[in-house]
């Protein structure tokens, strides 16, 4: 700690230095604040990917490859974005509502490195979840898997967008009920009416043309195509709707909170 | 109107019946703000879903879509007794109005019967909607017939009963809002519900033929389709026997309080 806690003065408020130091600090307050919060949330991200997973199974009672594919691939984006988009607002809403969020926002720390510090938690709250259902579905189904490098890129970026979409509902909207209530039809829409669990063939032909221009879909296509071979076509298509979402949620973002410093 | 001398009042059917319209009264203006909610939460629990498991099964033969649309008005009856009416409970032991509640001048029973007959009533237009827009979204022959009735009322008496009794024996509020939580989740994912039974592995299925989700499916699907439940008496049976154990647990939970 010491070889990173410079003696605090003009000469350190600006520049890379400074930058990293203030993020490493936000991550550091993120999870302290979160503590008890993270360990229940990587708990239930692992309960509700396996449960995912194995209710398949009942669903179908015998299940066919593609569902079985389409499912065990999902879920790992559902577990990824699920904290960004439903949690992280939650979170900031009841900020909000205890007055604790005017504080926050007063720590001396560029607010780049604030929301960065938060999509970092993110990224710890969701990968244990990811992995265990995935490690879950290879045991359980008989999956035609083929893990790619580009899976790095689409797991980062998926976390990114979602957590910075989600980010930017909760800091652009005022009324914490309203952050909430929102979010809530998320989770419905997520788990039900987007294709990332099931091909969007089986979606009526509106919903899924509506869904190429909203970021779920895009999110689950890069994460598939990571893991997968032939399953996914026109992942640059995707990989654009998914940046244009996540830089118009920074934009987003940096409005609401400059009008608010 | 009702209200007499109250020293002539406090005993026999004329003050128990003064009691119950008082506390009906009573419950249905403090859960008003929540009546429109309730009621989406019901459609979208019971409609929704059934529309959500035909996305993930694709392309449905006739008698797995009668099972997913016979299933979902079971689905929506649920989230009201077992969930909502317990974490109302669990809201004003958390305000600090749970004691106020009952030191009403009104018999404990009469307050229990009040909760139970309106969680009774509140979850039949989601049960009849969600029937509705099942049956528009698969488009299925079904037969319903005057069982409906029973099995409604059966399966709604006894999940408002179970959640009282959850409710009130549970002391912390933070537990109760777990289980109900638990109690959706399995509902939803893990219950033969919308799905037949044979699905399931020997020791879930076994679970299943005592705890009361399949048995609610059972009463609901025999009364709107022909032919999918045999047997329908035992799920009556063990029906009845969860409402009179919710009674049972409730009554021990009330009393203890005095």
């Amino acid at each position: 700690m010491t070889a990173v806690a410079a003696p605090p003065g003009a000469a350190l408020r600006s520049g890379i230095g400074y930058w990293w130091h203030s993020y490493l600090m936000m991550v550091r307050w993120e999870m302290t604040s979160l503590r008890v919060v993270l360990v229940i949330t990587i708990m239930i991200q692992i309960l509700s990917g396996a449960g995912f997973v194995l209710a398949l199974g009942l669903f179908f009672g015998r299940v066919p490859g593609r569902a079985a594919l389409f499912v065990s691939t999902g879920v790992l984006v559902i577990t990824l974005v699920q904290i960004g988009l439903v949690l992280g607002p939650q979170l900031i809403a009841q900020q909000k509502a205890e007055k604790t969020y005017d504080f926050l926002w007063s720590l001396p720390v560029p607010r780049t490195t604030a929301a960065l510090g938060w999509v970092t938690t993110n990224l710890v709250m969701g990968l244990p979840g990811m992995a265990v259902a995935l490690g879950v579905a290879l045991l359980r189904y008989d999956l035609d898997l083929r893990v790619s490098w580009a899976l790095v890129p689409a797991v980062l970026l998926t976390l990114f967008t979602g957590t910075m979409v989600g980010y930017a509902l909760a800091h652009a909207l005022g009324n914490p009920m309203v952050t909430v209530a929102i979010t809530q039809l998320l989770i419905f829409l997520i788990i039900g009416f987007s294709p990332i669990n099931f091909p969007a063939e089986q979606l009526p032909g509106w919903l899924a043309a509506l869904h190429r221009w909203l970021p779920l879909a895009p999110m689950a296509d890069t994460v598939r195509a990571g893991l997968t071979y032939g399953v996914v076509e026109d992942l640059t298509g995707s990989y654009l709707v998914l940046g244009a979402w996540a830089v118009a949620a920074c934009g987003v973002t940096g409005a609401s909170l400059g009008r608010k410093g | 109107m009702v209200a007499a001398a109250p020293a002539a009042l406090r005993r026999g059917a004329p003050y128990w019946l003064a009691g119950l319209g008082a506390m009906l009264r009573f419950d249905l203006v403090s859960s008003r703000e929540w009546l429109a909610v309730l009621f989406i939460v019901q459609v979208l629990m019971g409609a929704g879903m059934a529309i959500i498991y035909g996305f993930y099964l694709g392309d449905m033969p006739v008698q797995a879509a009668t099972f997913v649309a016979t299933g979902a008005p079971t689905l929506a009856v649920i989230p009201l007794g077992m969930t909502l009416s317990p974490q109302l409970v669990a809201s004003r032991k958390i305000e600090g109005t749970y004691d106020f509640v009952w030191s009403l001048p009104v018999p404990r029973a009469m307050a229990a019967l009040s909760s139970f007959v309106i969680f009774t009533a509140l979850a039949i237009p989601g049960f009849v909607i969600t029937l509705l827009i099942a049956w528009w979204r698969y488009d299925l022959a079904l037969a319903v017939s005057w069982w409906v009735v029973p099995a409604v009322l059966l399966t709604s008496l006894m999940s408002a009963s179970v959640g009282f009794a959850m409710g009130h024996a549970i002391a912390n509020p933070a537990i109760t809002g777990v289980l109900t939580n638990l109690v959706i989740f399995v509902a939803l994912m893990f219950s033969p519900i919308a799905f037949p039974i044979e699905n399931f592995p020997g020791w879930l299925a076994a679970a299943h033929r005592v705890l009361p989700f399949w048995h609610m499916a059972n009463v609901v699907r025999a009364s709107l389709a022909r032919g999918l439940v045999s047997d329908v008496w035992v799920s009556y049976l063990v029906l009845g026997g969860w409402t009179v154990g919710a009674w049972a647990a409730a009554a021990w939970a009330v009393g203890r309080r005095r």
